[in-house]
């Protein structure tokens, strides 16, 4: 992969973000429609990927927020900690709660489910972007 | 063993004494409330704790009378010892631990022996086999010392997983944990056809711990400990635990005919065997130690002995046997501590200069041997007469002839030899008797045995309370030193002599079974334990080198054709295998499938590495429509991103190995592996169409339907399952993920940090 592909890096451009923006729509909507936080992950994954093959691994895994190990580690402990409200609760671990905002024109359902998944989604993202993106570090040319 | 760090006590001033001996108040408190217990008649006292109900286990403790023979000994012998310990160890470097590893003993004595559930009991024997690793392995410094330990924890540890298989199958057979329980219905299950296997292995358990043929060689090894522990842990208390389990349970059994069977022939041969072992050693303690090992054997053949005196027989040489041993091995002790040596030859003629362990040393000896006037000389008669009764073989009879009379040569080596005669190597003038909390203890306890000796009626209420719950049928007349039994008297007299003239030519003898041993040397139980311990890692080792060569295709042929035949043996063991109903499959799933195979058939076709990726990520996208057409859009999504990141990620791979010159496809003899490949979806498809085709199930699917959106508020069955039903299995996966990524990163930069170390080179 000596001399970068122009294309891609231009087509790389738009369809970064645009991956990220489908990656978390996906997780948003996951809880009533396919989706969730492991599919959006995953396609965090792939714009990972997409960017480490366009631009370079190092340029890929810096734009991963946190850093991957990191990120995949604040992932873990998110899902880890938005089971605790509920001990607070007298409830077991791991019960998840719901509230509801409104917000005038609709409603918007709030949950640790949903702390739970993003937890997900982080630590997908980090754990498996990190690897990808180091796996297709091996073989660039060093700069 | 030949380099065992002999002189292990630093010289101190004589009467210095460690304040830790103080600690010797908390068992001496113990012992005087389970005397009180004893003189109120209170037994069997109990106390329940519920612990884990739904298996059954409580902590539930029993104090009867043979639970309470040991609870004294424990205490009272660990007073001592406590007592001893704050004197010998003076100096020693951490020897706080050796204090609080002693307690942590006595309390796993205590509960082992208390306790009234098989899983309790067991717990607490395992501690006891724990705290004795560590303390044999106190002077960790030594090499010698190190492999003792492990010596000990090998064989102890190891008896100890038998005994655990053969406490739950017990369990399961009388189908309750509780001893009590157990025995009182015992009449009920005796007959099932497994108790002969959990008899089999209760004793296997019972003999590692009590150092039984063939498992006698590690307790002598075990005398690396201090001389305390040495006391405590492998004559007074531990090594009885074996004998106490035996006895605890021989209410059950004691008519059984495989008990017996078992029971007394190994005893008498462990009595017979080890006493033949004595002569070969020079050193004082393992000397003792091989004694030590012969008491058991005789403990463990009482036990065995079906007549109503074995029971009592049993209780009084429990009781004789500790209060003669650990005085015996308190003076080994301070002979030690003192002159810096424990060889015999080069020991002698210490009495002048120590007078006190002398004297203790003869009282405890008189008991030893079996002398009249002695608690020894009752708990002799009281065997003879069990054997007399309980109509044993022949040659033990003579065995014990045999026994006895190397105990008396024994007893007088401790106590004539080393004390008062001449000759040997010279004692250096500084020798010195030894201080006051390491004279008292062996002199109290020795003395004990004599008093209970001249006066036994002293100890008829204890004896008499540990016959009872050993055999409920014991018709208990009174320890007494009047001899009714004049066969009795006649063998030890016989005894007395045979053992003078043991003792007379002891060097002689000495050389004879030296010679004579060591010419069977490569068959002893020690050389096999040797070698099955080095065998360990040898075979570990092959099995390794085998199994994970670091070739892809070994792992993944040995997994295929393991599960393959693992899959095809149950389903062909199974319930016959049903037709599934055919549907023509709709024109999108028939079309995806077709793709699917062309693709899978190309795969296997293709050498070219770069195409042979894409088709395989090209199968995963297939499947990944097919999902989509089989309604199942989320899994559909998922095989679509996971397939993008494989292919990625291998393709970075098989670039690498591109530029480095490898060749990634090796040319491998196709047929076998076509020939696994096809067994292993031909196993695969019938599970498959097993399981699919069998009726379904379909409460979890409708409970997850309605709670879903009514109790977590989602519409997305898959994704409700994931993040609530399920959400704890979910962290723990994503948990996984991220402790893998944590182990790749520096392997994976590693890699490129070597690349660029050698593109720079280049």
């Amino acid at each position: 992969m000596s001399p970068r592909a122009l294309i891609l890096i231009v087509a790389t451009r738009g369809l970064y973000p645009l991956m990220l923006l489908v990656s978390v729509w996906l997780l948003l909507r996951g809880h009533n429609a396919p989706g969730g936080g492991f599919i959006g992950g995953m396609i965090a994954v792939a714009a990972t990927s997409l960017l480490a093959v366009a631009n370079g691994a190092d340029r890929a895994l810096a734009r991963l927020p946190l850093g991957a190990l990191r990120l995949a580690a604040a992932g873990v402990l998110l899902s880890l900690f938005s089971g605790v409200p509920a001990l607070f609760m007298d409830l077991p671990y791991m019960t998840h709660l719901w509230m509801t905002l409104p917000l005038g024109f609709t409603e918007l359902k709030l949950s640790t489910v949903l702390l739970f998944d993003i937890g997900v989604f982080a630590a997908v993202w980090g754990a498996l972007g990190g690897f990808c993106a180091q796996a297709i570090a091996i073989d660039e040319e060093t700069a | 063993m030949a380099d065992t760090p002999t002189s292990s006590a630093p010289a101190a001033p004589p009467g210095a004494a460690s304040r830790l001996g103080w600690l010797a108040l908390l068992p001496l408190t113990l012992f005087a409330l389970a005397l009180v217990e004893l003189s109120h008649g209170g037994l069997p006292a109990t106390l329940t704790l519920p612990w884990i109900p739904s298996l059954g286990i409580d902590l539930r403790f029993a104090l009867d009378g043979l639970a309470l023979q040991f609870v004294l000994l424990i205490t009272g012998i660990g007073t001592m010892v406590m007592i001893y310990a704050g004197g010998y160890m003076v100096g020693v470097a951490q020897r706080t631990r050796l204090f609080v590893l002693l307690l942590l003993f006595m309390v796993a004595m205590l509960g082992s022996v208390t306790s009234d559930n098989l899983i309790v009991l067991f717990l607490f024997w395992e501690l006891t086999s724990l705290t004795s690793f560590m303390l044999v392995g106190f002077k960790h410094e030594y090499e010698s010392a190190r492999r003792s330990a492990q010596q000990t924890l090998m064989v102890t540890a190891g008896g100890g997983l038998v005994l655990l298989a053969g406490l739950i199958l017990l369990g399961d057979i009388a189908s309750t944990f509780t001893i009590s329980g157990l025995l009182a219905s015992s009449d009920q299950w005796r007959d099932d056809p497994r108790v002969p296997a959990a008899v089999v292995l209760l004793i296997i358990g019972a003999f590692t711990k009590s150092a039984q043929l063939p498992f006698h060689f590690w307790l002598p090894n075990a005398m690396a400990a201090p001389t305390p522990v040495s006391a405590y842990l492998h004559s007074a208390t531990m090594v009885k635990l074996g004998v106490y389990l035996l006895a605890r349970l021989d209410p059950a059994f004691d008519s059984y005919a495989l008990w017996q069977q078992i029971l007394v022939p190994v005893g008498a041969a462990t009595a017979a065997w080890a006493m033949l072992l004595t002569l070969r050693e020079r050193d004082l303690k393992r000397i003792l130690a091989w004694s030590t090992v012969s008491a058991l054997g005789t403990l463990v053949m009482l036990v065995g002995l079906s007549g109503v005196g074995a029971a009592t027989a049993l209780g009084a040489f429990l009781l004789a046997h500790a209060l003669y041993k650990a005085p015996l091995f308190f003076v080994a002790g301070n002979i030690d501590h003192c002159t810096g040596s424990r060889n015999i030859d080069h020991v002698s003629g210490l009495a002048p200069r120590m007078p006190w362990t002398a004297a203790a040393a003869a009282l405890a000896a008189i008991s030893m041997a079996g002398m009249p006037f002695s608690l020894g000389f009752v708990a002799k008669d009281l065997i003879d007469i069990a054997k007399a009764e309980g109509g044993v073989l022949f040659w033990v009879s003579y065995s014990s002839v045999f026994v006895n009379a190397i105990t008396v040569a024994v007893a007088g080596v401790a106590a004539i030899r080393v004390f008062w005669h001449r000759g040997g190597d010279a004692i250096p003038g500084e020798v010195h008797e030894a201080g006051w909390s390491m004279r008292l203890p062996p002199l109290l306890l020795a003395a004990l045995g004599i008093t209970l000796g001249i006066l036994p009626w002293i100890a008829n209420p204890l004896i008499e309370a540990t016959a009872l719950s050993v055999n409920p049928a014991t018709d208990f007349k009174g320890l007494t030193q009047a001899v009714d039994h004049i066969h009795a008297l006649g063998a030890i007299a016989l005894a007395a002599v045979l053992g003078m003239i043991v003792f007379t030519f002891w060097d002689r003898l000495h050389r004879i079974s030296e010679r004579g041993l060591a010419r069977i040397d490569p068959v002893s139980a020690i050389a096999w334990y040797e070698r099955l311990l080095a065998a360990i890692p040898a075979s570990a080792g092959a099995v390794t080198r085998r199994l994970q060569n670091g070739r892809l295709t070994t792992a993944a042929t040995t997994v295929l054709v393991f599960v393959s035949v693992l899959v095809a043996l149950s389903l062909w063991l199974g319930r016959p295998l049903p037709m599934p109903e055919m549907m023509a499959p709709s024109l999108a799933v028939a079309g995806a499938s077709l793709a699917l195979i062309i693709a899978s058939i190309a795969v296997c076709v293709i050498r070219t590495p770069f195409v042979m990726l894409l088709i395989s990520g090209f199968v995963g996208l297939g499947s990944a429509l097919l999902f989509l057409f089989l309604a199942a859009p989320d899994l559909a999504l998922t095989q679509f991103a996971v397939e993008v990141a494989f292919v990625v990620v291998i393709a970075a791979i098989l670039l690498r190995m591109r530029h480095l010159g490898l060749n990634p496809v090796d040319e491998p003899p196709v047929l076998p592996r076509a020939l696994i490949a096809i067994g292993t979806s031909a196993v695969l498809m019938t599970l498959l169409l097993t399981a699919t085709s069998g009726p379904q199930g379909s409460t979890l699917a409708d409970f997850f339907a309605q709670a879903s959106y009514l109790e977590a508020h989602g519409r997305n069955v898959v994704n409700v399952i994931l993040v609530d039903f399920r959400a704890v299995d979910t962290l723990g996966e994503i948990a996984v993920l991220a402790i893998a990524l944590l182990a790749a990163l520096p392997l994976l930069a590693l890699l490129r940090q070597r690349k660029n170390g050698k593109d720079g080179l280049a």
